[in-house]
């Protein structure tokens, strides 16, 4: 069948919105049961085989029968990363004695990109890996994946987790998938015109960057291909309005946005509906919100906190009440779709070690972002250096204008620190370059620079 | 959830149940014999997939 009529097929088939409606559309409070039995038995499965989640609850003076209720979930002691790095020292090479598997079961390895310290190694097991584009497959169909879809993967297949999943996921519900991995943007590009594909996946900067060498290196417009939806992950910008609003006008489809992590799984998804945030799969996760500075745990919408995550069926790494660091507040209300599962608003906000204090006020990158990319004479490009001028913190704003724009430099400058001021309450210096000159990013985008750390 | 759906899901419970019995007793025929072992794993992992969509919500009483 033609795979670009999908719609009719759809009609047809009269095809369910939901991946697994017995899921998805539960009852809150029968999920919120499924959820305590199955944290339950991930603590179980951990304390028994993990000697290092054994030792740390041992010396909390926990017991797994010691968790009847959800208000018991709290007692449980986090992790966070560099936990996990000290069961590195340990072994099972090079895991740790987190592992919860004989280390012959282990059939997969991943790792964290180690931008915040020594890289954490994952090992799944088959199970584990069935499970990742399980959850994959809940994000995709819930974007409007079909068998229909030819799906093109740009990405490097390689140690990081990134896109694999996804790709495994897409095979899962049918979509004919194209690697792209070892081709450079140009060549990613011209694959996907000449098969006609329907989607892709990409980080939103590589989004941006492909768009912008369609039109700029290849000489066509992006929109031409008929891409009918494209799903981002590894950075925050597809919940980011404005850097939405600009990739959604540059391939002409909706653009949704997917939250992940490697010592995670794959938690949480926008759907078709664009809700204003991501659906967490509250089926296979437990999130909880934990106030920055009291670590009490927030169950009210709107209030922002860090995010402590729970994967119920991950088996050989067990991650459990792991401190993700990412700054989450939950909506006040719910999604059209239909889905029971609660909605993060706007995403992940931010990161709790990339909120920083600037000249004594709350500075997250994300609010720059979403200030720039409002900005249709600036490219998609910027950077923001933090460092200390004499006693005082000092931030650089460098952006890139678009050609033929060079009139309205001055103009332009003071709009944006204006705009930059309302949004974020700091001044900033702004160096303006010519197009084309800041550093181009294929996987994640390093922009934020704190030199004041070093 | 009307009563035929409920009766649909109980079947399909059963169903997946039935897979992990005979999956489970395939594996422990297939000693010395790595292409049975090894299949037999895989179709244990995607049983446990089936499991977390349908077993583990049907577990919870009403």
């Amino acid at each position: 069948m033609d795979r670009l009529q999908e719609p009719i097929r759809r009609w047809q088939m009269r095809e369910s919105p939901y991946w697994n409606p017995i899921l998805e559309t539960m009852p809150e409070e029968k999920l919120r049961r499924l959820q305590l039995e199955k944290f339950k038995r991930i603590v179980r499965w951990a304390y028994d085989r993990s000697p290092f989640y054994r030792r740390l609850y041992r010396e909390a003076g926990l017991e797994p029968e010691d968790i009847k209720t959800f208000e018991d979930i709290r007692k449980v002691p986090k992790v966070d990363k560099d936990k996990l790095r000290e069961s590195q020292q340990r072994g099972p090479f090079p895991y740790g004695d987190i592992l919860a598997v004989p280390l012959e079961e282990v059939v997969e390895f991943r790792q964290t990109s180690g931008t915040t310290g020594v890289p954490v190694y994952q090992a799944d097991t088959w199970a584990d890996w069935e499970w990742w584009s399980e959850c994959w497959a809940y994000i995709l169909y819930a974007q409007g994946y079909r068998s229909t879809d030819r799906v093109f993967i740009p990405f490097g297949y390689n140690v990081f987790v990134a896109f694999w999943a996804g790709h495994y996921a897409a095979e899962k519900i049918g979509c004919e998938v194209v690697p792209g991995g070892v081709l450079d943007t140009e060549a990613r590009v011209l694959k996907m015109k000449e098969l006609r594909c329907t989607a892709f996946m990409a980080t939103p900067t590589y989004v941006l960057g492909m768009a912008a060498t369609a039109k700029e290196k290849l000489g066509f417009d992006p929109r031409d291909l008929g891409i009918k939806r494209i799903t981002c992950a590894g950075e925050p910008g597809a919940s980011i309005p404005t850097t939405k609003r600009r990739m959604e006008e540059a391939w002409g489809c909706p653009v949704y946005d997917h939250a992940g992590a490697t010592e995670i799984g794959a938690w949480s998804y926008e759907c078709t509906h664009q809700p204003g945030g991501l659906h967490v799969n509250e089926a296979f996760f437990l999130v909880e919100i934990e106030d920055l500075e009291t670590g009490e745990i927030i169950e009210e919408p709107g209030r922002a906190g860090k995010m402590v995550i729970t994967a119920f069926d991950r088996l050989a790494k067990p991650c459990i009440r792991f401190d993700s660091k990412d700054i989450i507040k939950w909506a006040d209300h719910r999604c059209e779709c239909g889905r029971t599962f609660r909605v993060i608003d706007g995403g992940v906000i931010g990161r709790a070690d990339d909120i920083t204090k600037v000249k004594g006020v709350l500075l997250a990158p994300t609010a720059i972002e979403e200030v720039v990319r409002a900005f249709p004479e600036l490219s998609d490009e910027f950077e923001v250096i933090v460092s200390k001028r004499g006693d005082l913190d000092d931030i650089l704003l460098k952006v890139e204008l678009r050609p033929g724009l060079e009139a309205k430099k001055e103009e332009l400058v003071e709009r944006l620190k204006r705009e930059l001021r309302l949004k974020t309450n700091l001044g900033y210096r702004i160096e303006v370059h010519p197009y084309g000159t800041l550093p181009r990013y294929e996987v994640k985008a390093r922009r934020f620079k704190d030199l004041r750390k070093k | 959830m009307t009563k035929m759906e409920e009766e649909r899901l109980r079947a399909i419970e059963a169903k997946i149940k039935g897979l992990r019995r005979e999956a489970e007793e395939l594996l422990a025929l297939a000693e010395g014999i790595e292409a049975i072992r090894r299949n037999a794993e895989r179709i244990l992992a995607s049983v446990k997939v089936l499991e977390l969509n349908v077993c583990d919500p049907l577990s919870l009483e009403d």
